[in-house]
């Protein structure tokens, strides 16, 4: 049987690890935090503004991770081209997560996937709950309003070739909430692709709901304190005793 | 010992010489003719599409050099993922297109005829069809990393390791003389994985 995966995401600003914390920037985590052998997967994302930092500083984070790391490895963050996409798998990354580069231009999720396959293209979806009860897209970090649909744009992507859709809801980000479950469900039921989800997981609990109720087939935690020391295997656990099947 | 990891531009290098050199190895990534050659093991990753993968080793003039290392000087070879892939005879992803042909077995779109998700990622139990040196210490239901489209149907039943499952029973794993290949990815697969690669390098 497939296992249902547990995925670390992980954000760097010039290669440093970066958290906020009551909105105040906390630098003093180290990878040493992140326990690589019980985690499923890795997500490492640079979210580095252009002109405030070097790109070479989250190459190094990448090829880190690579060396040191025997699970799989997806980076991202301000993937425009496909030269990107190859200077970060030559670093160590198995899979590339894009978002704005693919907003603004759908055909390149199709460049992508010819060329390194399906299975290596990750299509990142921010989106935000309307008043009207809709979800929007939004791309640029979600400063950008798109028009867009969420099932629209999901079902777009799975269309011109994404492997898999990491479905973000900006609403709950930070929140520690719990995951958005109508808008993981609705994406869920819309493809046929795996859908990751992520935002706003403040509790073993809702890592289960992402699966029972949110439909999806890996569920995303940012949050610094659920990757420490032995939380991963406690979360797994947690999940086994609550009916998921995970790699334990 | 030379273990030589094969560049033909497609695929995790990095993921896997890194795995080799955890074991105490010193792997090189190459795609010099002399330096396959005199390898002592050879590793044959690979992530994309067959297509591509085919064109960039002809167009390296690779062909003949593996046919020379792994069909005549039988140097043990393990293809990982599209790298095993493209040791079958024929493949239909994105078409029709010949493999290198060592192994008699077509690589066909996983076709579930189930509701289930399309690529097959993430982890997932083998089963051992038989004992092999590649899997010595590693028992069934272990779990490997997986992520792909397509598979590799062999015709020799012989030659079939371990299979999975995800809505119908594939190759996981296969071996005909020097010849390895998994669908899976050791090298992501965590302790396991080593385990699995540590085999090969030391066993197989």
């Amino acid at each position: 049987m497939l296992k249902n995966r547990l995925i670390t995401v992980l954000t760097f600003n010039d290669g440093v690890l970066f958290r906020t914390r009551n909105f105040i920037p906390d630098y003093r985590y180290t990878l040493n935090f992140v326990d690589a052998w019980s985690i499923d997967e890795i997500v490492v994302l640079d979210i580095t503004r252009f002109g405030q930092g070097s790109k070479d500083h989250f190459f190094t984070v990448v090829s880190d991770f690579a060396r040191n790391c025997f699970v799989p490895l997806a980076a991202g963050g301000g993937v425009r081209t496909i030269n990107d996409f190859k200077r970060l798998l030559r670093f160590g990354a198995d899979k590339i997560i894009i978002n704005s580069e693919a907003l603004r231009r759908p055909e390149f999720i199709r460049e992508a996937a010819m060329q390194f396959g399906s299975q290596c293209v990750v299509v990142s979806i921010d989106a935000r709950r309307m008043p009207s009860g809709d979800y929007e897209v939004f791309s640029e970090f979600g400063n950008k309003a798109t028009g867009l649909d969420v099932v629209t744009w999901a079902r777009k992507a799975q269309a011109s070739g994404a492997g898999e859709i990491m479905l973000t809801s900006i609403d709950r980000d930070g929140t520690l909430e719990g995951y958005d479950n109508y808008l993981n469900r609705i994406v869920s039921e819309a493809i046929d692709i795996p859908v990751l989800v992520s935002g706003g997981v403040g509790k073993w609990q809702d890592f289960v709901d992402g699966f029972k109720l949110g439909k999806a087939q890996a569920v995303c935690t940012t949050n610094i304190y659920h990757f420490t020391e032995t939380s991963i295997r406690s979360a797994k656990q947690f999940l086994a005793h609550s009916g998921i099947d995970v790699r334990v | 010992m030379k273990v030589a990891i094969v560049d033909y531009g497609l695929g995790n290098l990095r993921s896997v010489s890194g795995a080799v050199s955890k074991l105490g190895y010193l792997p090189f990534e190459t795609h010099d003719k002399e330096e396959i050659l005199s390898a002592d093991k050879l590793i044959l990753p690979g992530v994309g599409a067959f297509g591509d993968g085919m064109k960039n080793l002809h167009s390296l003039g690779l062909i003949e050099c593996l046919n020379q290392s792994v069909l005549e000087k039988k140097t043990p070879i393990l293809g990982i993922c599209l790298g095993s892939q493209l040791m079958a005879k024929i493949s239909y992803e994105f078409g029709k297109h010949e493999g290198l042909g060592w192994i008699n077995a077509s690589v066909k779109k996983l076709n579930s005829g189930t509701n289930l998700r399309i690529p097959h990622v993430g982890w997932n139990g083998i089963v051992l069809i038989k004992e092999d040196p590649l899997f010595t210490g590693i028992l069934s239901n272990e779990l490997f990393y997986f992520v792909h489209s397509f598979h590799v149907c062999c015709e020799e039943k012989q030659a079939i390791v371990a299979e999975c499952e995800y809505g119908i029973q594939f190759t996981a794993a296969f071996h005909k003389d020097n010849i390895f290949g998994t669908q899976f990815h050791p090298e992501k697969s965590q302790s396991i994985g080593l385990k699995l690669l540590n085999n090969f390098l030391s066993l197989c």
